[in-house]
């Protein structure tokens, strides 16, 4: 896997929610359990958390039919190709493995949690207590040994697999095509591609917590394309204006200046 | 399982009913969706929608306690349609047999029935005979008394109507069903069924499990690839500890345990010997007698003598007439008969059913010793809840054991593969092996029995005991090469002319070469071969070569009985030899053998009048029984309810529930059937992330996580009746006990229509106890009635009646 | 201190100033440190950008008393234009661009001071409210989280180029502006150049300080 472009398939049509992938990615990762509560779901913890960076949702859901369907959804993050999170890291803690995963340098993470809000799939989780954000990094040190993700290791029914980018794309089109019906591809096209995507077996608007079109927020684009250049732009612009009031049309001064301290020491 | 895990993806057809094999088999259920992928239709009958539903073509919900009522349905549909495969029917079963003029079944009973007792007088549950000693046979089926008539007209009374008022599965869902695998009658077709703790956890437990042997034989699907009634086992190694008698009535490799009246090993193997004078019958069990010497010399080894029986005699014996399943051991002990209790990796103060009742009784034992890796509720009985500690008078040990990746040994899949397997680490503490802890303690009670004797004393004495390394420690090759068989004698095995010469102390390599005069032992004749003659570990083989393609894995571990992955596999073929579907041939005759899997006996087909052979070479006439003489309720499953159910009386006959089941009569055994106070359906089950009671998953705290504590999942009308909100703290109770818990609302439980009336179910997992976490919840079998299945005492945990109240 | 230097300011309103000054200058400086990587480094001055981002949060909060402060004190001088010599001299923009003979007379600070303070009071209040929003974002609706960032970049836009006005013009753009922030006196000259019209009310009022004089009033501010 080294040095290619990956993509890691969730074909939720093979899923069987048995959350092998949570608990793996929580071992291989060495991230604690907090005691939970039931809340009247399976679904547990409630939500992605700092030490959950995926988590199996368990949604029931009638069809306008009256078609009763469990759906399982493993949720985490999706290493989109242009990623909010990374564009607005002030670090450089998250960044773009060769991988074309995203990854996450901790030690450089200080907490500012920018990338929480900017994130469209809402992923990154902030942990106070050690001030930094955390996320899942397609578990980088196996992909760099060779070794598949530990979700994907862990997952006994095929459901996850990881291979080239290309070829991922096009076994997800497969897959979605002889599933029939609402089944489609979800994450080749949006953010100029996510490093995983779906096969879906409902349409993505059925989906809890899943965004319908996700991409760089327009305040992510305002800020990073417009107004990070612009306060260059206007500060350097006011300098040179300054400068040139000065060579051009000289400082203002007073009429009897002859006999008056200008400037200096207080 | 008849077949094996991979096996289950040649199937085209895929019943899973008492399983939720998604969730508690999550590895196998891949070889599942592999089927699928192929095109096989899945389909799950289960209460509950659940994980497994949620990848099958559709789940049809029927309530617990009713899958005789509706699998009768489909063995009426399949005859009444003609969707069963004739030939296989005809040539293959017993379904041509001519049952005795005095057999009769009336209004829910079986000829010979002593109400007293609760139990049958089955000899009129016997074939009509030739002269000769073979059973008479129509093979036309049309005379009135043959298996086929009797089935036939047995099961007329299980129409479709009557089968949707019973189990509440709409008549559209039922046909849909029985039609979907009713297809896999035609030759070329498989269909398999995949049960597990949802059918053996039942009164009728076993019967239902036979009702589906009976559809798979109508069907032809027995014995091929891809078909087979298969149990899917659960991760204590339960295939494991039953092919080696953790069930009290066997001894290991199902040899049966002696009883009282059987005070001779003549008489002995007189019983247990089954007789056939039909030549075509391999009738295999004839071999009895060399299996279970074998045993005996490796019991007692030089002391195992003709002169003494093979020391026979001091075997224990079991009363005749009495059972010592769990229940009954709880039972006694509760009654304060029994005085000492060995749990070794067992949590019966939540696994066992009537937890009140369990925990009383073990307040009036003298000591209890616990061998497991955790502390658990049994162990701690002592300290629960509501328990005054200052009174118990039980001396409590607990040896702490270690886990299965903390000792070398085999384990056995559901398949009957049994896979050697290393130490993976060492364990914690003064942690070893239960192995360990057997050998040392038994070798100390037969040195205090050397020196002061006592009862039976000899059997203890001249146990052979040696399975210690060098440095004295527990030796499992040593134990699993006992297991296996040695020659006790240089032996010669003449085989189709050739011989072949074994010395003295050489491994047996096949069980067919185990002696009756003491020349061989064997520890469990159905593992001989689990060792080459010269040492080889076959259990330990890791080939993966395929050569049908169909899965098998020859060369990848040892799998009994001699390595044959799909057993009754002959009956995948023709009367001469001919695979019925070539696409997934699993075995062919080719003139002078078999080729494909190893074959059930290497005689020619049945078509070869002279040396050809029945396919079902473990019964006594060779062929698949209709007709089951052998259970305790009768030769042809029947319904009946649950010991608690919805219904005062049962629809299909007077006897409400199964007329053979042992009733347990102790204070605490109180029952509620067709009672206001308790009106729902209640199911109990695991779930995915914890492991049986719990005793060793609780303390896993990324488990726990996921499934912190008890709930109850309940549907959303009966939610709405009762004012109930999802996630809100409720009550369920049963007339034996109560448990709160956390009520989950889900459109998963729909309510049923039962005989007309709307019956809600509910259902609980059964992996919480006090001990851990504090907050978790205790033991849901404070719920559960003391009953069981009458052929095994498998306890019945999945259908009972309860209130839910709000807090 | 020269006989004759008048008192333009008094020491409150300097240090409320330098309060306000430095720590708008480190907000700045620390906040380019997080917002472009290739000024990374300024938090290595630091003991790293976490401390940077520390040292930002932080001096936010003094950051915000001296605006209070400011806005407080500023307010009624700074915040309200006076009519009509304000707009007068807005149209000749106070004679900074071109060569203007008399520009009019202004208060004590000049509307274009008065714009500098409007826009720091304004973007100041902005920055502090997005600020302490991305602080504790957790706890709101991500749509409203997700433009406290281009507001408080464009707030950044806005009072980092002002800064660069205001250093211009208080220093070699004006000479003898620079004293009336330092010590607080300034000249006659200047103050009749620049504020023309507060002399006037500080001598018709007597409220005018002149060092080596008597003062003729009680207080100046």
């Amino acid at each position: 896997m080294k040095g290619i472009e990956l993509v890691k398939l969730i074909d939720t049509s093979l899923c069987t929610a048995c959350r092998g992938c949570q608990v793996a990615c929580k071992q291989w990762n060495e991230v604690p359990a907090f005691r939970t509560k039931n809340n009247g779901s399976y679904q547990n913890p409630p939500d992605l958390q700092w030490n959950t960076w995926t988590l199996i949702r368990f949604q029931e859901y009638e069809d306008a039919g009256g078609k009763f369907t469990w759906l399982f959804r493993k949720d985490g993050c999706m290493h989109c190709t242009d990623a909010a999170c990374v564009r607005v890291c002030p670090s450089g803690a998250l960044y773009h493995t060769p991988f074309g995963t995203v990854g996450l340098r901790k030690e450089k993470c200080i907490g500012c949690k920018e990338c929480v809000s900017a994130c469209p799939f809402n992923i990154p989780r902030y942990d106070k207590a050690t001030d930094k954000i955390y996320k899942c990094d397609l578990c980088q040190g196996r992909l760099q040994d060779n070794l598949s993700p530990a979700c994907v290791k862990s997952c006994p029914t095929g459901a996850l697999t990881i291979g080239a980018r290309e070829a991922m794309i096009k076994k997800a089109h497969a897959r979605a095509k002889a599933l029939g019906g609402d089944a489609n591809v979800y994450g080749d096209k949006f953010v100029d591609g996510t490093h995983v995507i779906y096969v879906l077996k409902e349409k993505p608007e059925v989906y809890d917590a899943l965004p319908v079109n996700p991409h760089v927020p327009l305040s992510v684009m305002a800020w990073k394309d417009l107004l990070k250049p612009l306060s260059l732009v206007a500060a350097g612009g006011v300098l040179a204006a300054s400068f040139l009031h000065y060579i051009i049309h000289g400082p203002k001064t007073p009429d009897d200046a002859d006999n008056q301290t200008k400037e200096g020491g207080a | 399982m008849t077949n094996h895990y991979i096996d289950l993806k040649n199937s085209d057809c895929i019943l899973i009913m008492g399983s939720n094999a998604a969730e508690h088999h999550p590895i196998a259920f891949k070889w599942i969706l592999r089927a699928k992928e192929r095109g096989a239709k899945i389909i799950h009958v289960d209460p509950r929608y659940t994980r497994t539903s949620a990848r099958c073509d559709y789940h049809v919900p029927l309530r617990s306690g009713t899958d005789i009522a509706f699998l009768g349905g489909m063995i009426h549909y399949i005859l009444t349609e003609n969707k069963f495969f004739k030939e296989y029917v005809v040539n293959y079963t017993n379904a041509s047999f001519i049952v005795d003029s005095g057999f009769h079944f009336k209004d829910g009973l079986f000829s010979g029935y002593d109400a007293k007792k609760r139990k049958y007088n089955k000899e009129t549950w016997v074939f009509e005979k030739e002269g000769s000693g073979i059973p008479k046979r129509d093979m036309t089926l049309s005379h009135p008394r043959t298996v086929f008539q009797l089935m036939k007209r047995h099961y007329s009374r299980y129409t479709p109507d009557k089968v949707s008022g019973i189990t509440g599965v709409s008549k559209e869902n039922l046909l849909k069903v029985y039609a979907e695998y009713g297809a896999t009658g035609a030759p070329d077709k498989a269909g398999t069924e995949c049960y597990a703790l949802g059918w053996t956890h039942h009164t009728t437990g076993s019967q239902i499990i036979r009702t589906m042997s009976m559809i798979q034989l109508l069907l032809g699907n027995m014995g091929i690839a891809g078909g087979g009634v298969n149990a899917l086992r659960g991760e204590p190694n339960v295939q494991g500890s039953t092919d080696h008698c953790i069930l009290y009535g066997n001894l290991p490799g199902y040899l049966k345990m002696p009883t009282a009246s059987l005070d001779t090993l003549e008489k002995y193997l007189h019983k247990c010997t089954p007789e056939t004078k039909d030549p075509q019958s391999a009738n295999y069990y004839q071999h009895y007698p060399k299996f279970f010497v074998s045993l005996l010399k490796s019991f007692w080894g030089e002391k195992a003598t003709p002169e003494n029986g093979f020391g026979y005699h001091w075997l224990p014996k079991m009363d005749d007439g009495v059972a010592y399943s769990l229940m009954h051991l709880f039972d006694k002990m509760y009654e304060g008969k029994i005085k000492g209790l060995f749990a070794v990796g067992t949590d019966p103060a939540v696994s066992a059913p009537n937890t009140a009742k369990v925990r009383k009784a073990l307040e009036k034992l003298d000591w209890l010793v616990g061998e497991n890796i955790f502390d658990n509720e049994t162990h701690s009985f002592w300290k629960g809840p509501g328990v005054d500690t200052k009174s118990v008078k039980t001396e409590v040990f607990l040896l702490p054991a270690s886990a299965s990746m903390e000792k070398e040994g085999s384990q056995s899949n559901s398949g009957r593969w049994v896979q050697w397997k290393y130490k993976a680490a060492e364990a914690d503490g003064d942690a070893i092996p239960v192995g360990e802890i057997t050998i040392r303690i038994m070798a100390e009670i037969q040195k205090l029995y050397a020196k002061e004797g006592g009862p039976n004393a000899e059997a203890i004495v001249n146990l052979k005991w040696d399975y210690t390394d060098r440095q004295g420690r527990y030796d499992a090759l040593k134990v699993a090469k006992q297991i296996n068989g040695y020659f006790l004698k240089d032996t010669v095995i003449e085989d189709k002319g050739t011989k072949t010469e074994f010395k003295k102390g050489q491994l047996v390599p096949t069980f067919g070469m185990l002696h009756a005069d003491g020349a061989t032992s064997s520890g469990n004749w159905i593992m001989s071969g689990s060792f080459g003659a010269n040492g080889e570990n076959k259990m330990a083989k890791r080939g993966k070569e395929d050569p049908t393609g169909l899965g098998l894995y020859p060369n990848w571990s040892f799998c009994w009985p001699v390595n044959r992955r799909i057993i009754y596999n002959r009956a995948s073929c023709d009367m001469n030899g001919k695979p019925y579907n070539p696409k997934r041939k699993l075995l062919e005759w080719t003139g002078d053998k078999w080729v494909g899997d190893v074959p059930d006996g290497p005689w020619p087909p049945q078509a070869d009048k002279a040396k050809g052979k029945y396919p079902f070479i473990m019964k006594a006439d060779g062929l698949g029984a209709l007709f089951g003489p052998g259970m305790a309720e009768g030769p042809f499953p029947e319904h009946y309810e649950p010991l608690e159910g919805p219904l005062a009386k049962n629809p299909l006959s007077g006897q409400l529930i199964n007329p053979a089941i042992e009733l347990f009569k102790s204070d605490l055994d109180k029952v509620a059937n067709a009672d206001a106070r308790f009106p729902y359906v209640c199911t109990t089950y695991s779930c995915t992330e914890h492991w049986c009671s719990g005793a060793l998953t609780r303390w896993q705290l990324w488990l726990l996580e996921m499934q912190p504590e008890l709930y109850v999942e309940i549907g959303e009308k009966l939610a709405k009746e009762k004012g109930i909100q999802n996630g809100e703290r409720i009550k369920v109770s049963s007339i034996r006990g109560e448990v709160p818990c956390v009520a989950m609302v889900t459109k998963r439980f729909q309510p049923f229509t039962i005989e007309g009336k709307t019956v809600h179910q509910v259902g609980l997992p059964f992996n919480y106890g006090w001990l851990f976490p504090k907050d978790g919840g205790d033991s849901t079998n404070f719920l559960t009635p003391t009953v069981g299945d009458a052929n095994t005492f498998c306890p019945e945990y999945k259908a009972f009646m309860v209130n839910v109240t709000k807090l | 201190m020269k006989k004759g230097l008048i008192k333009a300011t008094d020491a409150f309103e300097r240090i409320v100033h330098w309060s306000l000054a430095i720590s708008c200058l480190v907000l700045c400086i620390t906040g380019l440190g997080m917002m472009f990587h290739s000024f990374n480094f300024i938090g290595d001055l630091m003991g790293g950008l976490k401390s940077l981002k520390y040292v930002h949060n932080f001096t936010a909060l003094f950051f915000v008393l001296a605006l209070a402060f400011s806005i407080k004190m500023w307010w009624r001088e700074a915040g309200v234009f006076s009519m009509p010599e304000d707009l007068e001299w807005m149209l000749c923009a106070g004679g900074y661009l071109w060569h203007v003979d008399h520009p009019p007379k202004v208060g004590k600070y000049n509307p274009g001071q008065k714009m500098f303070f409007l826009t720091v009071a304004f973007f100041g209040v902005i920055m502090v409210i997005t600020g302490f929003i991305m602080w504790f974002p957790l706890s709101l609706p991500v749509e409203l989280v997700r433009w406290m960032y281009p507001l408080h970049a464009l707030g950044f836009v806005v009072i980092f180029a002002f800064f660069f006005v205001h250093l211009y013009l208080g220093t070699i753009g004006s000479p003898g502006s620079l004293p009336a922030m330092l010590h607080g006196w300034v000249t006659r000259a200047w103050l009749v150049k620049q504020h023309g019209k507060w002399l006037e009310e500080m001598e018709e009022k007597g409220t005018l300080e002149v060092y080596g004089e008597e003062k003729r009033a009680a207080q100046g501010h």
